[in-house]
């Protein structure tokens, strides 16, 4: 009507008639049937997309049935053959919220009933405490968890902690170490590798077999028991591969009761502790002046006379007093023929030829108490003198070890080793001495056993060879003459070689049994032979007929007893 | 008035409908059970880890030993007593000499011994 309305101009409102209808209304029946096919479509697409085509959240809980796992804060050790060593239980450890408890002296009261090694006194001080999280008692067993939980006091909780275990207890104390109260390992392969055991599930296995250990243990105590020694060492290795089957130090601590140990069971007498060996270091410098060619084992030297050096005698134990072949100063253990062999061989051959098979180096096991070798400063004539038999040089056990494994395993040596090497892994070693000297070094070796000081090791059938050690410990700046270091290093089948068995005793006293003498042969041997004894069939070694002709002759020396060259054939 | 094509669709809808919220409550029940199953799966490992600690712990060497100390009647095997099946000789044959002391007449009726047994036998 007025000219105002632009945009809304009134139109002539027509009717719409009934076939426009019909179009509309069809109309939006298609645009809403359209819309819900749209949405089917979508929902078919996702169908096709979730259960054909890729990876969806329902499709990966779907696949993942059956496959949950037990995860551990830290990796179990299990020893050669599986045995478990060390394991990572699941405990309750017992905290209060000091600003929620109500009645602390009835707390503490009946706290100290159901957990009778706490001290209520303490007790009482912590839990007035203005702080909203105190410790009570870490690492409570089920039982005690059960109880204290019934108390029903509020203000007390448990938070799931994990406490490390040993099942073998002190068995294998040194090797394992111990973790302290948060499962951080302290000593030995648990502080070692502590980082790869906090990262890995897997179990880590050790080359120690349990069986073994547990089979020296029992017998380096009763010797220590018998002979009333300060302590103890025993080791055993496989010759072909530098593991480690067995490494006992006596006194031994309980690694489930880390608070209770003390400075003495902790000391590793295998690998920290380190000693002037004595006659077992005549093995290397009868093998270093046999490889060297400047002798042979008919060759000797003149043992008649002490050596003179400076304001130093050097004498033989039980003298012979005449001229001895190489195998005959190897079975009376003569020092003054040792001298003349690394005189020999001169000064720096021996240094090397000792380097060569690790005695310079702290020996490489994978446990942080590992003792560094004392070596001389200066390496003068009298210290390659006094080396020649095993003193003015003191390296650990674990270090004689490999040492003489290399010596008998026909020439080549092997880094020591408490991790079992995994199958197949091919093995690199040094070679020291030639093969022949090795076999030479067996003969010799067996020839101790069969005739000489280390006959109280010889267990039938197994051709145990090996050989006494008996040093006066250095106390100060003297020797003290009553402290000895007695000690036997044994190997077996000496045919073929497969273990080396070794025993020492701390300051041992002779018994009426062993007629007063605490001497390597007396003392020690006799701990190697049991050993032996026990662990050859565990070890599958076969025991053999030790006197058929095919042994016998495999193993025999001639002994040349004059230098005129007159034959003296020792076969055994 | 509803004609038979259009029932037909609205009979399916709705059991489409139907078809669904019966699956999706299945498949949350079925999810409810997985994860119980897991939480007890979980807790047998658990057990499983406690056991086999205590079963270390039970076979420690040491234990061992003594019990089969105090009640089994074995003693430690001797070197003399392990053997290898080569050792054992070989037994030697049965050699029939001319006079044999059993004697047979087949004419008798009669078998000879080895034979005899072997037919008792079968």
């Amino acid at each position: 009507m007025t000219g105002r309305h632009f945009f809304f101009s009134p139109r002539r409102h027509r009717e719409p008639t009934v076939s426009q209808e019909v179009e509309t209304g069809r109309n939006r029946l298609m645009i809403a049937s359209a819309l819900f096919a749209a949405a089917f479509a979508v929902v078919a697409v996702r169908l096709v997309d979730v259960t054909l085509l890729g990876e969806s959240g329902a499709a990966r809980l779907a696949h993942s049935v059956g496959k949950t796992f037990h995860r551990t804060g830290r990796a179990d050790i299990v020893d050669r053959n599986g045995v478990l060593l060390a394991s990572s239980l699941k405990t309750a450890s017992l905290y209060a919220n000091p600003r929620v408890i109500l009645d602390v002296d009835e707390a503490a009261a009946k706290l100290v009933s159901q957990l009778p090694d706490l001290d209520e006194a303490s007790i009482r001080a912590k839990l007035k405490i203005d702080r909203a999280f105190v410790w009570i008692k870490r690492h409570l067993t089920p039982q005690q968890q059960y109880n204290v939980n019934r108390l029903g006091i509020p203000g007390l909780d448990f938070r799931t902690e994990e406490r490390r275990l040993y099942p073998s207890g002190a068995l294998s104390a040194h090797v394992l170490g111990h973790t302290d109260i948060d499962s951080r390992g302290l000593m030995g392969i648990e502080g070692k590798f502590d980082k790869l055991l906090r990262r890995r599930q897997a179990p880590l296995q050790l080359s120690l077999d349990l069986r073994v250990q547990h089979a020296m243990r029992q017998e380096l105590s009763r010797a220590m028991t018998e002979f009333r020694a300060i302590g103890a060492a025993g080791i055993i290795m496989d010759v072909h591969n530098g593991e480690v089957l067995s490494m006992v130090s006596l006194p031994d601590f309980d690694p489930n009761q880390p608070d209770q140990i003390n400075d003495d069971a902790r000391f590793n007498r295998t690998t920290l502790g380190v000693y002037e060996m004595g006659s077992t270091f005549k093995i290397f410098t009868t093998a270093m002046v046999l490889d060297s060619g400047k002798i042979t084992m008919r060759g000797g030297y003149d043992a008649t006379k002490p050596i003179e050096v400076s304001r130093f005698t050097i004498r033989d134990f039980h003298a012979k007093k005449r001229w001895l072949s190489v195998p005959e100063i190897f079975m009376y253990s003569s020092n003054i023929g040792s001298v003349k062999m690394a005189m020999a061989v001169g000064t720096r051959a021996q240094k090397r030829f000792l380097g060569g098979i690790g005695m310079f180096q702290p020996t490489p096991v994978e446990i942080p108490e590992v003792g560094s070798p004392l070596i001389p400063a200066r390496w003068r004539e009298i210290n390659a003198m006094t080396i020649a038999f095993g003193h003015g040089m003191a390296v650990s056990p674990m270090q004689l070890v490999s040492g003489v494994s290399a010596m008998v395993n026909g020439g080549i040596f092997f880094r020591p080793t408490l991790l079992k090497r995994p199958k197949g892994q091919s093995l690199i070693g040094k070679r020291v001495i030639t093969d022949k000297t090795s076999e030479k070094i067996r003969r010799l070796l067996r020839l101790v056993v069969a005739q000489g000081t280390g006959r109280n090791a010889a267990a039938k059938g197994f051709l145990v060879g090996g050989k006494t050690g008996t040093a006066e410990k250095v106390v100060g700046r003297r020797y003290k003459t009553k402290a000895l270091m007695s000690s036997f290093v044994g190997v077996f089948p000496m045919n073929a070689p497969r273990y080396v068995v070794f025993a020492m005793l701390d300051e041992p006293t002779g018994t009426k049994r062993t007629f007063g003498y605490a001497t390597g042969g007396w003392v020690a041997a006799p701990v190697v032979g049991s050993v032996i004894k026990r662990v050859g069939p565990m070890l599958g070694v076969r025991p053999m007929d030790e006197e058929a002709p095919e042994v016998r002759r495999e193993m025999a020396i001639d002994i040349v007893t004059k230098k005129t060259g007159k034959r003296r054939l020792a076969s055994f | 008035m509803i004609n038979r094509a259009t029932f037909v669709w609205m009979v399916l809808a709705i059991s489409a409908g139907i078809g669904l919220f019966v699956l999706k409550y299945d498949v949350k029940s079925m999810e409810g059970e997985l994860a119980r199953i897991n939480q007890h799966t979980l807790e047998n490992l658990e057990a499983v880890h406690v056991l086999k600690a205590e079963w270390s712990y039970l076979n420690a060497p040491a234990r061992l030993e003594d019990l089969g100390r105090r009640l089994l009647s074995l003693e430690p095997v001797d070197t003399e007593q392990a053997a290898s099946i080569s050792d054992i000789p070989i037994k030697p044959p049965i050699r029939k000499t001319p006079h044999s002391p059993v004697e047979y007449s087949p004419a008798a009726g009669q078998v000879p011994p080895i034979l005899a047994t072997h037919r008792r036998a079968q």
